[in-house]
Order: structure tokens, then C-alpha cells, then sequence
């Protein structure tokens, strides 16, 4: 029952991270259409850049703000550069532009800091855990649930109440509409990619505080695809709680399954899941189910 | 793409013209030198590296045929392509090490052709496995499948069961002259060459006879317009399941090829950037023809190669460059899908069929 309920909490607490990330990843297919696939390499790259400053000796709220800034500047570096000359190209063709992404992300990120694992030191959170009723969780796990959990209440008032945000739901729900009020739908896919990369930074570094960070980390980031399939491509809600079910999932896995069959069964289990979950339900929880005429 | 245009004053007068290989007396004496090229010219003029550069070539021609098949003439989008050359290298690698061959097989050296049939099979039927999700999804979400494939194949079964047969640990050594093909111990790159080139025309005369067939037809039909295809009475679901047995074939065929070129096999010869790197190939060569399988790996292999040697001079005074050559390596050539995505979209195949064109049509080519 402690291990159950363990592997519970570990795993809700994992899935905010990786509800956070996948909001980014749903936010760009929502509002552009692109189906992102370089979304591990933007959790490598805002990690390291937070890694970087915290070794300098910057105090971490700070280090964290500065791998925002450069997150904002790389995303809509990324979309201007690259993605925005493929608007009204075939899905393919985006899609391997974004793998193409993924690998230059990841050599360069590999090239400057290396493949070693790579420790915040100082450890951000004390280490000893803190006993929440009859469960013991060590505190990195608790805060990076915490900030992801504030991150995504942010980012929701952001879409609910600023001009920005709204526009990006105007643009996502109909895209010639909210052209034809006014709405630039050029800024608005370089806003979506902006806070797709700044939400994969933040999720990049709580990973990375966890275990360390290598480049393993982007395997990680590579987690949101079963998670979105689960919600719903185009879900912000589905983006949340697929996080957190492929959390508990893997945890769960890793708790009881672990030694029925040893090896990696804990990070290959996500993707079975999805592998199975396609052949059933492929438009996801609460994904739009398009009907598709000759 | 279409077919070339013909020169002017060739005319067809039955469909067995219309459907030759080689069509025009020119076209017969092209291929014939191709021919000498391939089998005279390379194999006694090159060195060990030009030949090891060629198979190089020739493993990424194996393997992005099958992507080919499945991307550019079944609009089925694969990323897991790794995967069936790995199984394909390993039921070959076991089926040689362990299989209790019997003593005249051994002799005549018909252990490990039979094991390329063998793992041929192998790999289609176990892509077959991963093509069943195509019968209810396809884009995106079957691009999610074919990556579960990947890692459920390479990352777990191969790596945490497979690799443990025999208790080696991660890697399964083949000792020089297990490869052996009737009276030749394939221990050579002259002879790899020799079997790559074998291997490779086999493979191309496969599919270009299936493509030219109904199934062919079905295939590219079921690419332009599924829905459609469906209308017309084309079994979906069958020939979307054939098009990945085929290309789970040609991949294992390469993936068995493959060991014949390596000392020992363990699954990092079979990463996710592998399969990435195979549909990166078509991409660059362009989509929906061989040629374009076939012109993305020389161009990738070659510009790696060139950049790799570019690289050595600097070594001196940036030792890191060579050092970490592998993530330039990744970098450059996720630059290349970019660009060749952003600014020729249709890839190399395409510039290759508008020269010929040209000259076919010149001078008057309109």
C-alpha cells in the first residue's frame, strides 16, 4: 500500500513537469499546426542554459528567468528562421523540419556541453524528504510539482485574460476570423513558439534538478508525444491530465512491473501505452475528431 | 513525378514499350556503363576507403528503399525504420552464431544466405506488427507508432533480452569467416562491395517491378488519396500491411547485410537517429522515386565523409571538432533537412529529372 501510494505521488508530482511541457507542445499545434517533434531538444536546451548561469553563481529563481529570456529569443528565433516559410507547406514537410530542428538542436547542445551528466551544484532543494501524511517525498519532486502547478495556472490566465493570450485562442480557434478582426496570425505563431520554448525550459530544468542532467533529459521532453496523444492533440485540459496519467503510469510501472520484467519497462511503457492507445481511441481524450470527405 | 519525356521521333506502339525498363538504344548503353562502373571500374581502381565509403552508400540505399516504399509510395510516414534493420541484423547474427546449421550448409557456405532470406522475413512480419495501427490511424499519429516500434524494438526487446542470449552482455562478436557465402568467406571490403552491389540491384529490380505492377498502383493510389482509393476498390488495410512487409524486408535485408561489414553488433548500431536519418536520405533525395533514395545517400554519405575530412586539417588547432565530430555530424545534418525542406522541397531526384529533360527535349523543350 506505502509503495502504491508512493508511486502515486511520485508520479503526479513527475506529470505536472510533463503536463507543462505539453502544454507548450499543444499550444504550438493549436495555434500553427505544427506538430512538433524538436520538443526535447527545447527542454535540453533551456535546462542547460539554466544549468549554466546557476554554476556561474547566479541564484536560481535568476538562473531560471535568464533560460526564460533566452527561451523567448531561441523560440522566436525558430519560428522566423525556420518554420514560418513552411506556413501552408504539407504536414510531412513541417514535421521533418522540426526533426531536422531536433538534431541540430541536439548536436549543438551535445558539442558545447557535452554528453557527461551534469549536477546543479549546489542541489537547489534540501535533500531530505518531507513526510506528507503517510508518504515520504523528497522535496525536489514537491517543488518542481509546486512551480509547474504555478507555471500552468500562469500561463491559463494568460490565455484568459491578456490581449496576447487572446488572440492566441482567437487565432487557434479560426484562424481566417481572427485575421479578419485584426489579429496578426505571423505574431502569433512566433508567440506560440516563444512560450512552447520557455515552458520546455522551465520542465527541462525541475528534470534536470531530479537525476542530474544529460542528454537523457530530451528523452524525457520526448515523454510529452504519449501525453498529447492521450489528451488530445489540440487539448490544453487533455495536455494536463494526460501529464499527469503518464506520470502516475510510469510510476506505477516502474513500482510493480519493474521486476516481472527487468530493464527499461518503466521509459519504454509510455510509448506502448500510446502504441495501444492509438489503435483504440486515436483522436485521444478530448481531441477534435475531424471527418475527412473526398 | 512523372515519367522522363522521351527525345523527339520515339513513339510507343504498345504497352510493352510504354512499360521497358530501358526504353531508348541511349538509355540501354547508359545502365551498360553504369554497369561497368559499378562492377570494373570501382572494384579495381578504388582503395579501402572509396570501397568502404561505397557501402556505406549501399547500406543507406538498402535502407531508405524500404522508407521510400513506405513514404513516398504509400504515404505511410515511418521513423522507426531502425528498428527492422536491427531485427534484421540480429536474426541474422543468431541465426549464424547459433543456429545448429547442418555440416553440408556449413561446407557449401549456404548458412548465411539463408539466414538474409530468413531475417528478410522476419523484419517484414514484425513491421507488419507495427503497420497494424495504419488500418484506423495514419499521419501523425501513425508516425507515433512507428516511433513506439523503435523503442519498444531497439531500446527494450533488443537491448534488455535479445542482446542477452548467450550471456555476452551488450554486444554479439562475429568472428571473421562466420560470414561466408558458398566458397567465399566475406572478409573483405572488395567483397562486401561485391555483395552490396548484388544486393542493391536486387533490391532496386524488386521494387521498381512492384511499383510498375497492380500492387505498385494500389500503393501510390492509397498515397495520393486513401479515401478515394478506398472508393475505388482498393483493399486499404491489405496493401497498407503489404508496403510494410515489403519495406520491413528490404530493411532487414540491409540490417543482414550490414553484419557482414562489422566485427560485433550490439543495438547501438541501431539508433532512433538512424531511422531519422533514413527518412532524412529520402527527403534530401527527394520523395516518390528510387532515384531519390539512391542520390540522398550518396549525397549524405558523401558530404559527411567530405565534411569529416575537412575537419581533420582543423584538428590541430580545434581538437574538439574532431573530438566531438558525432554532434557536428547531428547538427549539419539537421541543417541539411531544414534547408532542403525550406528551399527544395523536391529534392535531388528532381533537379536529376528536370537535366534530363533537358537534354532529352533539347532544343526545342516546350
Amino acid at each position: 500500500m506505502e509503495l502504491f501510494l508512493m508511486a502515486i505521488t511520485t508520479g503526479v508530482m513527475v506529470g505536472g513537469i510533463y503536463a507543462l511541457v505539453a502544454l507548450g507542445w499543444v499550444l504550438i499545434y493549436k495555434c500553427s499546426g505544427v506538430l512538433n517533434l524538436a520538443m526535447g531538444e527545447m527542454t535540453l536546451i533551456g535546462a542547460y542554459v539554466s544549468l549554466t548561469f546557476y554554476s556561474m553563481g547566479v541564484p536560481f529563481l535568476l538562473a531560471l528567468l535568464f533560460s526564460l529570456i533566452i527561451g523567448f529569443v531561441l523560440g522566436i528565433l525558430t519560428e522566423r528562421i525556420f518554420l514560418d516559410k513552411l506556413i501552408g507547406q504539407p504536414v510531412l514537410t513541417v514535421i521533418m523540419v522540426t526533426v531536422g530542428l531536433s538534431f541540430f538542436f541536439k548536436g549543438t547542445v551535445e558539442f558545447i556541453w557535452g554528453t557527461g551528466t551534469q549536477v546543479f551544484s549546489p542541489p537547489v532543494f534540501a535533500i531530505e524528504p518531507i513526510k506528507i501524511g503517510p508518504v515520504l517525498v523528497s522535496q525536489v519532486y514537491l517543488w518542481s510539482f509546486l512551480a509547474s502547478i504555478f507555471l500552468l495556472i500562469v500561463f491559463v490566465c494568460f490565455f484568459r485574460y491578456t490581449r496576447w493570450g487572446l488572440a492566441m485562442q482567437a487565432t487557434a480557434d479560426d484562424e481566417m476570423a481572427a485575421l479578419s478582426v485584426g489579429v496578426s496570425a505571423r505574431f502569433v505563431y512566433a508567440a506560440a513558439w516563444a512560450i512552447a520554448f520557455m515552458a520546455a525550459g522551465v520542465g527541462g530544468t525541475l528534470l534536470g534538478n531530479i537525476n542530474g542532467l544529460n542528454i537523457s533529459v530530451g528523452y524525457l521532453g520526448l515523454l510529452v508525444l504519449p501525453v498529447v496523444v492521450f489528451g488530445g492533440l489540440n487539448s490544453v485540459p487533455g495536455a494536463i491530465v494526460g501529464g499527469i496519467a503518464i506520470g502516475v503510469l510510469q510510476n506505477l510501472t516502474g513500482a510493480y512491473l519493474d521486476q516481472y520484467v527487468p530493464g527499461g519497462i518503466k521509459e519504454i511503457i509510455p510509448f506502448v501505452f500510446m502504441a495501444i492507445f492509438l489503435m483504440f481511441k486515436p483522436h485521444g481524450l478530448w481531441g477534435w475528431e475531424r471527418i475527412e470527405r473526398v | 513525378m512523372s515519367t522522363t519525356f522521351l527525345p523527339c521521333s520515339v513513339y510507343h506502339q504498345n504497352y510493352g514499350q510504354d512499360h521497358a525498363w530501358w526504353q531508348t538504344r541511349f538509355i540501354k548503353a547508359k545502365m551498360i556503363l553504369l554497369m561497368v562502373f559499378l562492377g570494373v571500374v570501382i572494384p579495381y581502381f578504388a582503395d579501402s576507403y572509396i570501397l568502404s565509403v561505397c557501402n556505406s552508400i549501399g547500406y543507406t540505399v538498402l535502407g531508405a528503399l524500404g522508407v521510400q516504399l513506405l513514404i513516398g509510395f504509400c504515404g505511410q510516414v515511418t521513423l522507426g525504420h531502425a528498428a527492422f534493420l536491427a531485427v534484421g541484423a540480429y536474426t541474422s547474427t543468431l541465426l549464424v552464431l547459433e543456429f545448429p546449421w547442418p555440416a553440408f550448409m556449413l561446407d557449401w557456405g549456404l548458412a548465411y544466405p539463408v539466414s538474409i532470406v530468413i531475417a528478410a522475413i522476419t523484419a517484414g512480419l514484425w513491421s507488419v506488427l507495427f503497420g497494424l495501427p495504419s488500418a484506423r490511424v495514419k499521419g501523425f499519429y501513425l508516425i507515433l507508432t512507428t516511433m513506439a516500434a523503435q523503442f519498444i524494438t531497439v531500446d527494450f526487446i533488443i537491448t534488455q533480452y535479445i542482446s542477452q542470449i548467450g550471456g555476452r552482455g551488450q554486444a554479439f562478436s562475429l568472428p571473421p569467416g562466420t560470414i561466408k557465402i558458398g566458397p567465399w568467406v566475406i572478409d573483405s571490403d572488395l567483397k562486401v562491395y561485391g555483395m552490396m552491389v548484388v544486393l542493391v540491384i536486387i533490391c532496386c529490380a524488386i521494387i521498381v517491378n512492384l511499383l510498375r505492377s497492380k500492387t505498385g498502383r494500389a500503393w501510390v493510389a492509397i498515397r495520393d488519396n486513401d479515401i478515394s482509393a478506398e472508393v475505388m476498390g482498393i483493399n486499404v488495410i491489405k496493401y497498407k500491411l503489404m508496403a510494410f512487409f515489403v519495406a520491413g524486408c528490404i530493411g532487414g535485408v540491409a540490417g543482414a547485410f550490414w553484419i557482414s561489414n562489422l566485427a560485433a553488433i550490439s543495438p547501438e548500431h541501431f539508433p532512433w537517429f538512424r531511422s531519422l536519418w533514413l527518412v532524412g536520405v529520402i527527403l534530401i533525395g527527394g520523395v516518390g522515386s528510387i532515384h531519390g533514395a539512391i542520390f540522398g545517400s550518396i549525397f549524405m554519405v558523401v558530404v559527411m565523409e567530405a565534411l569529416q575530412l575537412a575537419v581533420i586539417p582543423l584538428a590541430d588547432t580545434f581538437p574538439k571538432l574532431l573530438m566531438d565530430f558525432l554532434f557536428i555530424k547531428e547538427a549539419v545534418f539537421g541543417l541539411a533537412i531544414c534547408a532542403f525542406m525550406i528551399f527544395e522541397p523536391n529534392g535531388l531526384a528532381y533537379r536529376w529529372w528536370q537535366a534530363k529533360n533537358y537534354f532529352n527535349l533539347w532544343p526545342f523543350s516546350y
